[in-house]
Parts: C-alpha cells; structure tokens; sequence
C-alpha cells in the first residue's frame, strides 16, 4: 500500500526499495512469510551481498531509514514510480524514465485525465500515468496477453492504486477499447507491434473535445505507417521524438603536468625535467559510461482536433 | 457546463494563436491588435467564440498591413495547385540562377496588397516559375510548404497548456526559460515525484516561470498539494503561470516567495523580519546608495531587495525590446511588469507603515507554516546561480526518502554539488545526467532526423534524502 500516499512509517503490506548500490536496488513486500519454491512458507529473507535482512524485521522503522546489515548498511526506500521501473520484475520490455517523462509531457496529462494506455506489459509506464492523473482521474490499461493483466492488476491492489485503473485482457486491434470508452479519453497511449491497426478505434474513443495519441515504436517503419493513418483520421501536429539519456560519472582525476618549457635552457642541477614529471592538478570531471542505450523507441505525438473541426482524407 | 465556458474565449484569457507553424500567445483584450511580423491583426473578433476557431486574415484596406479577422469553415489548401501537374525525375536540368522566378519583387508585392488570396498569389509564382514543372514532386510539395508560410493568412486559437507554451517560448527564445528543453522538464517533473497532494518546493531563478506553471498543472486543480515558490529577487517570475489560466483555487495553490525572506523568517522568527523592516526605514536613504552597489545580497533583506528590481527591470526592458522586433510574448510580460508594480507598491508601504503587515510577510508566513506542518514531497532547483548552497539549504525541508532534483545549464556547479552531497552520506541514488532528443521528419520515403537539433539540453542532478 505504500504507492498512494507518503508514509513515515514502514508497516506489513508495504512495498519497499532496498537500496544497496547505484545499480542494487530490489523492491521487496513486507511479510513475515514468503512461499519458498516448494510452496512452503518460510522466513522473509532476502540476501544481500552485504547480508541476510530479515524483511519483516523493516516494520515500524521510518523511511529513509538505514539498516545495518552484517557487513554493511542498506537504505530502505518508499517506492516511486521511477525506483519502481529500475526494480520491477520484468514480464516484458518496459519504458524507461526519460521516456516516460517525455510521453506524459507530450500528452498533457493533468490530475483528472482519463487515459488509455495499451499493452499493460510490466506495468513500468502504468505506475508513473496513474501517478499523474490522481486522484480524479482514471487509467483504462489493455494487454492481450491474459497473464500479464492478471498479474499487474493483482500489483495495482498491492500497491494501493486499484481505484485509479481499470485492466482488461483485450488485444484492442481486433476488438477495440469497448463500447463504455466511446468518446471518453483525454489520451491514448499506444506501445503495441501493430500501432497503426488500433487508431480507428482510437478516433472514437478520444474525447468530442479532442484528444492526444502517442505511440512509441522500436522501429522507424512501425512509425511511417502509424503516422500515414494518423493523418489520414484527421490528426494533426505529428511529432516524433527519439530521447536518450546519458549518465555521466562524477570523479576526482589527477592529471600529471609535464614541464617541457625548462627543456629548453640548460639544467643547472639535475635533471628538472624528470623531477617535474610528478606534478600533478587535482580535476573534479565527469566520465561518460562506456556503453549506453543508443536506442530505446520512438516516441510519436498526435493531437485529434475537437469533433466540429477534423478534417479525413 | 463549466467545461463549455472554459471552451470560449474571453476578455482577460491567454490563448495561443498559431499561424501555420508559427505559435505566440496573446492575452485577450476589449480592442486588441496582435503583431505578427510587420502584420498588424485586429483581435477583437476572437471574443465569444470557442477554441479551436480558424479565422482569415482580410486586409482593413487595399496596401495596408492591417487586418481584421473573419471566422471560416473552410481553409484553403495549397495541394491541389499540384494535381495533374507535370513533375520532374530529379534536379539535373535545374541551374539556379536566380531567374527562374518572371515576376519581379514589386510585382509580388503588389499582389499581396491587390488583395488577392494566398491561393491565388502562389497559382500566379507557380505559373511564372519556369523551372517548377521540372522539380520533383517532392521538391514541389516543399516549394507549396514554404509558400503557404508566407501567404496563407488563416490564425487558429488554441488554449495554452504546458506543452504548447513551452514550444513558444523554446523556439522563440529558450534563454528566457533557462534552456530548459521539454526531456529536462518532463524529467523534473518525473525525478521530483511531483503529483496531486503534498507539499513541494521549487527554486527557480529565471525560467519564466515554465517550471512553477508545470509543477502547478501537475498539482492540479482540487487537489490537496502545495508548492512553495522560492525566488532571489523581489517578485517572482510568473509570464508563464500566468498564460495557463489556472483558476483562482488552483493559483491559490502557489506560494511566491523571497527566498531569503523564507530563510529568515524560518530559522530567526518574526521579530527578525519585522527589525529589518523597521531598520529599513530608518536607513532608507543611506541604504539606497548602499544597495545600488548590490553588495552583501545574502545578508541583508532590504540590501537584496531593490539591486534585484533594477536588476529584473533592466531585464524586462530588454525583453520588450527583442519583443518588438519578434513580438511573441509582449502580453504576457507586460502582464508581470504591471504586477511587479503592484507588489513593488506593496513593499514600498511596509517601508512606510510596520503596523500593518505587507502581503509578502504574510506569504512568507504562509510558507513557513507550510514547511512546519510538513516536511516537503519534493524538491525542484532550477538555478542560476551555483546550486550548492541553495540545495543545502532547503535539504532540511525535504522528508527522509523523498527525491530532489537541480537543474543547471552547466556541468561544472552540479559535479561540485554532487561531490559535496555525496560527502555528506544523506543522500543516495545521486546521479547527474544529461539527455539527447531528437526529432524526425516523417514522410514516405523521406524519413530521417531533423536537420537541425537541440544540443542544449542541460543537466540534471537527482538524488534522494535520507537519514
């Protein structure tokens, strides 16, 4: 229950972040039992490279909190929609921050929105959309897959936001978003293989007042044929966006000097030249990763005009 | 329905005209005219009429650059000059020397003033252009989308949001909002958790308010949360907070105030401000020589206070300046310069009178309270100035695992600041980043990225506090 509200306290029933290291987070349930891979159920303990923790032994402790650990400490985290993308189990592939910041943005989303967003997938995106349209708003998530829907309504009620969205199994290309949706949505959001197969029914699915739809698509082609049906169903002010975010690793270096300036007269002493080798400036510089997502998806923006003003080919 | 009276468009309102790919925003009035270039529109017809409205642009009177507008169903379209007109395979038999256009200069211009509608004029370039025929259909199709720029005169009236006023003011100017590009934004709005209740804070030295009005729209209208406005100057930036048409409840919301007024009040108590005011007036003349030299600006109030004016002033100045050559945004800044007089009158009688409180000792009271009933959701820096200190000092005021986020245009003072809060082992997750946005020309068969890109994107600290 720890995602609708902020909470000082960690209590049985919360989701929590395990902070261990940049790149060492793990979102945990506070219970004292967990089933093992017999079914059984056994203590909650989660191991870290720094030692078991107890998880149960969390409640009662603030947020923010440090735990000491064996051989070292741990942070314990209230979960937001952006630890909760870095710790999700992944059932698919799922959209990152920066793009999920950018998606929100282009499509206006304002507390009160009501959104549409297919496939559900892990539910990465769905925990940062219902975050913004709180608490009047509401989420409509389609997945064809029965599974995943299952699972990620099963996470909504966990994490206390099942009054904010409504899942469906439903592959939307074939059957539409159903009838109760009909001139509903101030958005749709579109992150399947086939975009372009789902956007008749988005037409009569976003508002009479108009409407945005976004679609992000890995590849360029999926794009070109999403956007010659947008236009051809009247929508207007097509954009697409690709966004990468870069992080760069702050340091210290120390970068030897060379006097090379003394070399031109002669050396009273001794070799001043090699003695000089050893100074050094202290620089506080940032490093680029080695390696970063060169590509994630492109992020394509649409707006559908009011009713009285479309214009179809 | 209250929806359908936010849908007209009425005297006082800011909208968004948007004239082909040209955008700017205008602020409605009785009898107002709008600058478009070296065209003069008369708005006044725009009144009642809902969103999304398409108006012609019709010459007052034959060689003047003055219209008045006529609300139209139907717009015109150039793409059906091109049917059945022949087109070339490429461009080897196309040598520019500049003649290929009959038509002289004078003689455009003359059509222009003849009255004649866009449509027509482009039929008659097109007609007098010896070497269209023989450009591709694609090149004639770019020719037709460079024409229509310059001689279509249809406006449409949009209602501004934040997405819409951000692409103003970035392509107008994005120095005027920080150079904060729309992935920075939607990424302070992501890493600083901002959303329906609680209480936030936001640092923001010149962004003309883009940041406060986004951080705003998320908090919503009717909702529980709060966002204390923090400012160095005299009165905040707020052009853009303004031209979203926040309803009054939601406005109500935000709370601007002076940062070191904040910090005062907090740490050293009422009678601390109030000493200042009085001391204020007693060194009123010795003080204004003092402060025109705008030193100790973190020592005193009063020594901060009136350097800043000037200071903002000078800027608003220079805006209006760039705002007559390129005139977008004349409204909105003339509507915070006429506020910053009524607030600047507001300081000024607190000089005169202690007894009464002024209205910004009452906000910042306000915010006080704010922050002694809650600790804060989050925290927004977007800085001018070097952020370490800003940062350290409204840290205390975050809630233990709650984000943070700096903005600055430059790398230099956030690997400074992130080695000093990494020091101080109170906050994790710390990470500096920079983003890459690019946007692509989509079109069969001519699909690649923009030619030009925004390599401005800055940089974002973001972190969390903890125990």
């Amino acid at each position: 229950m720890s995602f609708n509200k902020v909470k000082e306290f960690i209590e049985e029933g919360d989701v929590i972040i395990l902070y261990l290291g940049h790149n060492d987070m793990h979102s945990l349930e506070i219970k004292a039992k967990i089933p093992n891979k017999n079914g059984k159920m056994v203590d909650n303990v989660f191991q870290t490279k720094y030692g078991a923790l107890k998880v149960f032994s969390l409640v009662g402790h603030k947020y923010g909190t440090k735990k000491k650990l064996s051989r070292g400490w741990a942070y314990v985290l209230q979960p937001t929609p952006e630890l909760w993308t870095l710790t999700v189990p992944h059932r698919t592939q799922i959209i990152y921050s920066p793009d999920i910041s950018l998606i929100i943005h282009l499509m206006d989303l304002i507390p009160g929105s009501i959104v549409i967003e297919t496939g559900t997938g892990s539910g990465s995106l769905s925990h940062a959309l219902i975050r913004v349209i709180r608490p009047h708003g509401h989420l409509y998530t389609f997945d064809f897959h029965e599974q995943r829907i299952n699972i990620a309504q099963a996470e909504f009620e966990r994490h206390g936001l099942s009054k904010f969205v409504t899942s469906s199994h439903k592959d939307v290309c074939i059957e539409g978003f159903g009838k109760e949706l009909e001139t509903k949505a101030d958005a749709i959001f579109l992150d399947l293989p086939h975009p372009w197969l789902a956007i008749d029914y988005a037409v009569s699915t976003l508002k009479k007042s108009g409407g945005k739809l976004c679609s992000f698509s890995p590849c360029i082609e999926q794009v070109q044929r999403t956007c010659a049906k947008l236009i051809s169903k009247g929508f207007i002010e097509l954009n697409t966006y690709e966004c990468l975010q870069r992080e760069v690793h702050v340091q210290y270096k120390n970068l030897p000097i060379l006097n090379l300036e003394c070399l031109q007269y002669e050396n009273v002493d001794k070799d001043m030249a090699q003695e000089n080798e050893k100074q050094e400036v202290k620089l506080l510089t940032a490093m680029h990763a080695r390696s970063l997502p060169g590509h994630t998806g492109f992020v394509t923006i649409a707006t559908l005009p009011p009713f009285h003003v479309r214009k179809m080919e | 329905m209250c929806e359908n009276e936010d849908n007209i468009i009425t005297v006082g309102k800011y909208v968004i005209i948007k004239k082909q790919n040209f955008k700017k925003i205008y602020k409605v009035a009785t009898n107002g005219t709008l600058m478009l270039g070296r065209d003069t529109v008369q708005m006044h017809e725009i009144i009642g009429k809902p969103f999304w409205t398409t108006f012609e642009m019709i010459p007052v009177k034959e060689g003047k650059r003055t219209y008045f507008l006529k609300e139209v169903l139907e717009t015109e379209s150039l793409n059906d000059l091109l049917n059945k007109l022949p087109s070339g395979n490429d461009n080897r038999t196309i040598v520019d020397d500049g003649t290929s256009q009959k038509l002289s200069k004078e003689e455009i211009l003359r059509l222009q003033e003849s009255g004649k509608t866009g449509k027509e004029i482009v039929g008659s370039l097109i007609e007098n252009n010896k070497s269209f025929l023989d450009r591709t259909e694609y090149s004639q199709e770019k020719y037709l989308k460079k024409k229509e720029q310059k001689y279509l005169r249809y406006i449409t009236i949009w209602k501004p949001n934040i997405s819409l006023l951000h692409d103003v003011y970035f392509q107008l100017d994005h120095n005027k909002i920080g150079n904060l590009r729309m992935d920075s934004l939607s990424q302070l709005l992501s890493y600083s958790d901002v959303q329906s209740d609680g209480l936030y804070m936001l640092y923001d030295s010149g962004s003309h308010g883009m940041s406060a009005a986004a951080i705003l729209n998320r908090i919503g209208s009717n909702t529980e949360g709060h966002l204390i406005n923090l400012h160095p100057g005299n009165v905040p930036q707020l052009a853009l907070v303004n031209a979203m048409n926040f309803p009054r409840e939601q406005l109500d919301k935000l709370i601007n105030v002076n940062i070191y007024s904040f910090l005062r009040l907090y740490h050293q108590g009422e009678s601390a401000v109030l000493d200042k005011i009085s001391k204020k007036v007693h060194n009123n003349c010795i003080n204004k020589i003092k402060e025109n030299k705008g030193k100790n600006d973190d020592e005193s109030l009063v020594n901060n206070e009136i350097p800043q004016i000037e200071e903002i002033d000078m800027k608003e100045e220079n805006l209006n300046n760039i705002n007559e050559s390129n005139d977008k945004v004349e409204h909105s800044t003339n509507g915070s310069l006429k506020r910053k007089r009524d607030e600047s009158d507001i300081h000024e009688a607190a000089e005169v009178t202690v007894a009464k409180k002024p209205k910004w000792l009452m906000e910042t009271q306000d915010a006080v309270k704010l922050v002694k009933g809650s600790k804060a959701r989050g925290l927004v820096i977007v800085a001018k100035e070097h952020p370490l200190n800003i940062v350290t000092a409204l840290l205390p005021f975050l809630g233990f695992s709650r984000p943070f986020v700096i903005y600055h245009a430059h790398r230099e003072p956030l690997q400074e600041t992130y080695m000093t809060l990494k020091q101080k082992q109170s906050v994790i997750n710390l990470r500096l980043l920079s983003n890459f946005l690019r946007s692509y020309q989509v079109l069969p068969d001519r699909t690649h990225p923009d030619i030009l890109t925004s390599d401005t994107g800055g940089y974002l600290l973001s972190g969390y506090l903890v125990q």
